[in-house]
C-alpha cells in the first residue's frame, strides 16, 4: 500500500531541495536514505512528474510535479502547525503520516480554521491553497452537524460525537465513519442517509452527532446522489478516491513556488 | 449419530464424521437463501433484515459427503453490539465450524469486508458468496471476484442466490477447504501486543488471536466466558497483560484498530472494484425514496393496502366459491345422504362438524384467502418495502415510547407476531421492550389475521374495513401512549436501521415462499382446526357450551351487541386465529352478522387472545408472570374496547 507514500516522500523531498536551490540526485539519495527508490523515480519520470538530466545526475520537478508536491507539502506543514499550535504535540511524527491520507478539502479546512498560516513551525513556507487566495475568513468550509446539511446533498464526515463506544462501533460497521462521503436523502419523518451503497435510517440524535465538512457554495451542484467518482466537478470530485496515488489535484497557479518564494522566516 | 467428539479439536487428528458449515454475514445478505440452495430445505427468506431470528440447522449431503449446515441471524462484526449478535458469535466460538460461508451483498462490499476481516482472524476455512452480483453490474460497478479471492486468500464466488446461481461453485469450494492466509495487517506494535496476550491464554483455547484482539477491545462478554471456562484466576492474569498492552497505546485502542481495519477494507475494495462514471438513475432508488417520503409514502402505502384488499376480497372470494361448489357442497351432500341425521352426521358435517368446521373451514374458507394474501405479502417482502415503513411511522412510534430498535419489531408484527416478539430480544431498554411486546400482541393483526379480516370486512364493504382498522390503529396508539406515560423512562436506544435496496423480486421465489407458508399452515394448523372443531362439538353435546353462552349473554349480547354464536368464534380464537376468522367469515356469509356486528367482531377477534405461540414467545421474552399478565390485560381490554366501539357505532348509525 505504500507506493503512494513512497512517491509522496520523493516529491516532498524534491520540493524541499528546490527550496534550497538544490537539484542533485545524490542529495536526494542521501536525504531519503533507505527510502530512496529508483523505481519510484522512473515511474514519476515516466508520468512527467519530474525530469532528469541526461547523465541522470540532476533531477527536478516539472510543473505538474510541482503541483503535486505543493499539495503534499502544504498538507504536511499545515499538519505540523495544527499539531504544534493547537494540540501542542510532537508534530513531526504525526504530520509525517498525515499528508498521505488527507484530501484537499480537508487541508483547506484546516488552513481556514488556522487562519491561513504562512509558515510551518520550522519556519518553512506553507504553499498557498485556493482558500488562502480567496482569503476565506468565514470558516466556510468548517464542520457542521449532518442535520444542517440540505436534503439531497453529500458531504464528507469529519468526526462523530458518539455517545457510546458501541454506537460508534455500530456506525463504523455500516461504514459511517470519518472520511467517508454520505448523502442525506431525507430528514422527515426520519433521517435517511446513504453511505457506501447502503441506505440507513437514523434518528435525529445520531444525525446531529455526525459532523461533516461543509462544502463551499460553488463546489457542489444541487441535489444529487452520491457524487460521481471522478471527473468534472471542479476539482472537488474524486471524493471516493482521495487516497489514490495516481490522481493529482491541479490546484491553480503557482504563487509560492519554491524558487520564487521568500516568505516565512 | 456421533457428532460430539469432545470439546477439543486440534486440526485433523480426529476427523469428524460430519463437518459443520456456518453461514454468516451482515443482515439481509442472503444467508437463508444460500442455506436453502445448499441444503434443498426451505427457511423463510425475504428482502429485509431480521428475517432469521433463530439458528436454523440441518443435515445435508454435498457431493455425497454429510454436512451440517447452520443458518445464523445477521452479524456485523465479532466485537458485539447486541445480544442477538452474541448468539452468533457464541455459536462460532463454541461449535467451531469447519467451514464458514460468508454471504456478502455485492452492493455493500465495504460494509461486509469489515466482518470478513474479523472472520479471517479466526483461521477457519472460509468461502465467500458474493451475492446479487447482477445488481452491481447493472449499476456500473464491476467487482473483480478473482482479485478478491487473491487478496483475501479465500475463494470468493459470484452468485445470484435468489436464482440459485453460484450454488455449485460454493459446493465445490466447500469440498476443498483451505486455511485463509491474510487478515488485516495491524502493524508491529499491535501484533506484539496480540502475541503477548496470546501467550498468556490457556493452551486449549481456540481462536487465540481473535480472543486476544477482542480482549484488547475490552469485550465484556468474552471475559465472562473465559471466567466460566477457566476460572477467576486465569482471567485476572490475562487482564493484567491486556492492561499492560493497552497502556502502550495513546488514545483509544478501538479507534486505532478500526482505522487500521478500515484502511485495509478501503484498499481491498479499491483494488478490486471499478466504477463506471455514468450509470442510469435507478427506478428502484426513486421508488425507495418515494415510499418513505412523508407525502408520497402515504398513497403508496394506501395503494398496497387497497390492492391487497381487492385481491383478497375478489380473487380469494372467487376461489372460495369454486372450492365450495367442487369440494364442500358435494361432500356434505354425500355424507348427509350416506348417514342418517344423528350423532355421526353431526360429528362430521354438522354445525360443529370436524369436516365442516375443521377440514373444510381450513381448506375451503381460509386457504384461498391465505394463498392470495401471502402472494401479495411475499411480493411486498421481497421488493424490500416493509423496512421502509419504519421511516414513515417513526414519528408516531416515538410518541408512544418506541424509539430506536423497537421500531422494526413492531413493523414486523404485521408479518408474524411471534417472530416479532422474539425480535424484541435485541432491545436493551426494559421499557421499550415491554411496550413493544405488549403492542405487538395487542391490536396488530398478523399477516394471516389481516388477510382473513380483509375477507370478512370485504363482505360488508371497504368502509367497514377502514372503520375496523382505524379503530385498531387508534386503540394501539392510545395504549402505547398510556404505557409510555405509565412506565418510567430508562435508557433510549439509538435508531440505526439499515434499509434494504428495493428489488424486483423473482416470481418463482414468491411462489415458493407462498407455497411453504401454506404448507406450514396446513401442517401446523389443520390438525388444530380439526381438534378445535371436535372440542366444540363435545362441549356442545354435553351442554357446557349452552351454559357458557347463557352465562356470557349479558356481555356478548348486551355489551358487545353480538349474536351468542360469536362465543364459538372466541373459543376457536384460543386455538387458532385463522380458524376463528374462518368461522366468522361463514357467519357473515350466512347473514348472521349485520354491518356493525361484523366490524365489532373483527375488532374483538383481532385483539382477543394473542395466539398460543405468541403467548409462549411473550413469556419467553418477558418472563412467565409478566407474559401471562399481559395476555390477561389484553383480553380484558379487548372486551371493554370492542364494547365501547359497539356503543359508538350504534349511536352513530343506529342498529
Amino acid at each position: 500500500m505504500n507506493r503512494k507514500r513512497d512517491r509522496d516522500e520523493h516529491l516532498e523531498q524534491l520540493w524541499s531541495m528546490a527550496e534550497k536551490g538544490e537539484d542533485s540526485i545524490e542529495t536526494l539519495r542521501s536525504a531519503l536514505g533507505s527510502e530512496f527508490n529508483a523505481e519510484v523515480i522512473d515511474e514519476l519520470a515516466s508520468e512527467d512528474v519530474l525530469e532528469l538530466t541526461e547523465e541522470q545526475s540532476r533531477i527536478r520537478l516539472t510543473t505538474k510535479g510541482k503541483d503535486c508536491a505543493r499539495g503534499i507539502i502544504r498538507a504536511h506543514r499545515l499538519a505540523e502547525r495544527l499539531i504544534y499550535d493547537v494540540l501542542g504535540g510532537d508534530f513531526e511524527s504525526g504530520a509525517c503520516e498525515f499528508e498521505h491520507t488527507v484530501t484537499r478539502e480537508l487541508v483547506d479546512s484546516i488552513c481556514t480554521l488556522l487562519g491561513h498560516p504562512r509558515s510551518c513551525p520550522h519556519g518553512m513556507p506553507i504553499p498557498e491553497g485556493q482558500c488562502c487566495r480567496n482569503s476565506s475568513r468565514i470558516a466556510q468550509s468548517s464542520v457542521v452537524p449532518l442535520v444542517e446539511l440540505e436534503v439531497g446533498r453529500s458531504a464528507r464526515i469529519a468526526y462523530i460525537n458518539s455517545r457510546s463506544d458501541q454506537e460508534l462501533h455500530k456506525l463504523d460497521g455500516l461504514r459511517i465513519r470519518p472520511g467517508v462521503v454520505v448523502t442525506l436523502h431525507q430528514s422527515y419523518p426520519s433521517y435517511v442517509v446513504e453511505c457506501e451503497g447502503g441506505n440507513i435510517a437514523l434518528d435525529e440524535e445520531i444525525v446531529s452527532s455526525i459532523c461533516v465538512w461543509r462544502e463551499p457554495e460553488d463546489a457542489q451542484p444541487a441535489g444529487q446522489e452520491a457524487p460521481a467518482e471522478r471527473g468534472g466537478r471542479g476539482g472537488r470530485a474524486g471524493r471516493f478516491r482521495h487516497r489514490r496515488g495516481r490522481r493529482w489535484h491541479s490546484g491553480g497557479q503557482a504563487s509560492h513556488e519554491p524558487d520564487s518564494s521568500a516568505a516565512g522566516g | 449419530m456421533t457428532e460430539e467428539d469432545g470439546s477439543q479439536r486440534d486440526g485433523s487428528s480426529t476427523p469428524r464424521p460430519v463437518k459443520k458449515i456456518a453461514i454468516v454475514g451482515l443482515p439481509n445478505t442472503g444467508k437463508s437463501q444460500v442455506f436453502n440452495n445448499l441444503t434443498g430445505k426451505y427457511t423463510l427468506v425475504a428482502n429485509y433484515p431480521l428475517t432469521t431470528v433463530e439458528m436454523n440447522r440441518t443435515r445435508c449431503e454435498i457431493d455425497g459427503h454429510p454436512y451440517e449446515v447452520i443458518d445464523t441471524p445477521g452479524l456485523h462484526c465479532l466485537y458485539i453490539h447486541s445480544e442477538e449478535e452474541l448468539i452468533v458469535r457464541d455459536l462460532i466460538f463454541s461449535e467451531k465450524p469447519d467451514i464458514i460461508i460468508q454471504c456478502i451483498d455485492a452492493n455493500q462490499l465495504k460494509q461486509s469486508l469489515t466482518l470478513t476481516g474479523d472472520l479471517l482472524e479466526l483461521g477457519i476455512p472460509m468461502v465467500i458468496s458474493l451475492n446479487a452480483i447482477d445488481e452491481t453490474a447493472r449499476r456500473g460497478v464491476w467487482i473483480d471476484s478473482r482479485g478478491l479471492s487473491r487478496r483475501l486468500g479465500v475463494p470468493t464466488i459470484e452468485s445470484m442466490a435468489v436464482n440459485g446461481l453460484g450454488t455449485d461453485e460454493i459446493k465445490a469450494a466447500v469440498r476443498r477447504p483451505h486455511q485463509p492466509k491474510h487478515g488485516p495487517p495491524y502493524g508491529d506494535i499491535i501484533e506484539d501486543g496480540i502475541s503477548a496476550i496470546e501467550s498468556e491464554l490457556p493452551e486449549d483455547l481456540s481462536f487465540k488471536r481473535k480472543t486476544a484482539l477482542l480482549l484488547l477491545l475490552g469485550d465484556p462478554f468474552l471475559a465472562d466466558r473465559l471466567r466460566d471456562d477457566y476460572g477467576e484466576h486465569t482471567v485476572a492474569q490475562i487482564a493484567k497483560v491486556v492492561d499492560r498492552v493497552r497502556r502502550r497505546f495513546r488514545g483509544d485502542f478501538g479507534h486505532v484498530l478500526n482505522n487500521k481495519r478500515s484502511r485495509w477494507v478501503d484498499e481491498v475494495v479499491e483494488h478490486t472494484t471499478r466504477k463506471q462514471q455514468l450509470a442510469l438513475g435507478e427506478f428502484s432508488k426513486a421508488f425507495a425514496r418515494l415510499s418513505r417520503h412523508p407525502v408520497f409514502g402515504i398513497p403508496i402505502l394506501a395503494l398496497f393496502v387497497v390492492t391487497t384488499y381487492l385481491l383478497v376480497v375478489h380473487v380469494a372470494g372467487f376461489l372460495d366459491e369454486i372450492l365450495s361448489a367442487v369440494l364442500l357442497d358435494p361432500t356434505v351432500e354425500f355424507i348427509s345422504r350416506l348417514l342418517p341425521a344423528g350423532f355421526w352426521s353431526e360429528l362430521l358435517v354438522g354445525h360443529y362438524g370436524i369436516l365442516t368446521l375443521g377440514l373444510f373451514n381450513a381448506i375451503v374458507t381460509v386457504l384461498p384467502i391465505l394463498s392470495v394474501f401471502f402472494l401479495m405479502f411475499g411480493f411486498l417482502e421481497d421488493i424490500g418495502y416493509i423496512p421502509n415503513l419504519c421511516v414513515l411511522v417513526k414519528r408516531i412510534l416515538e410518541k408512544i415510547g418506541l424509539t430506536g430498535k423497537a421500531i422494526m419489531p413492531l413493523v414486523l408484527g404485521f408479518g408474524c407476531k411471534t417472530m416479532a416478539t422474539l425480535v424484541t430480544r435485541g432491545l436493551r431498554s426494559r421499557k421499550e421492550k415491554f411496550i413493544a411486546v405488549y403492542l405487538i400482541a395487542f391490536a396488530i393483526p398478523c399477516a394471516a389475521q389481516l388477510g382473513i379480516d380483509m375477507a370478512v370486512l370485504g363482505r360488508v364493504g371497504f368502509v367497514a374495513f377502514l372503520i375496523a382498522y382505524g379503530t385498531l390503529a387508534f386503540v394501539e396508539i392510545v395504549a402505547g401512549f398510556a404505557l409510555n406515560k405509565a412506565i418510567k423512562d430508562d435508557e433510549r436506544s439509538a435508531f440505526i436501521q439499515e434499509l434494504p435496496a428495493i428489488r424486483i423480486p423473482s416470481p418463482k421465489a414468491i411462489v415458493v415462499k407462498t407455497y411453504y407458508r401454506l404448507y406450514w399452515f396446513l401442517k401446523e394448523a389443520l390438525p388444530i382446526f380439526i381438534v378445535a372443531a371436535a372440542a366444540l362439538f363435545v362441549i356442545d353435546r354435553i351442554g357446557i357450551l349452552d351454559l357458557m353462552k347463557s352465562a356470557l349473554r349479558p356481555v356478548v349480547g348486551g355489551w358487545l351487541g353480538l349474536p351468542l354464536d360469536i362465543i364459538d368464534v372466541l373459543i376457536l380464537s384460543l386455538a387458532r386465529h385463522e380458524a376463528a376468522a374462518g368461522l366468522l367469515l361463514n357467519m357473515v356469509d350466512a347473514g348472521a352478522l349485520n354491518y356493525i356486528q361484523a366490524i365489532v367482531a373483527v375488532v374483538i377477534t383481532t385483539m382477543f387472545v394473542p395466539c398460543f405461540a405468541n403467548i409462549v414467545a411473550m413469556c419467553k421474552e418477558m418472563g412467565v408472570k409478566t407474559g401471562l399478565a399481559m395476555a390477561a390485560a389484553i383480553n380484558v381490554s379487548s372486551f371493554i374496547l370492542a364494547g365501547i366501539l359497539n356503543l359508538i357505532l350504534v349511536a352513530l348509525m343506529g342498529r
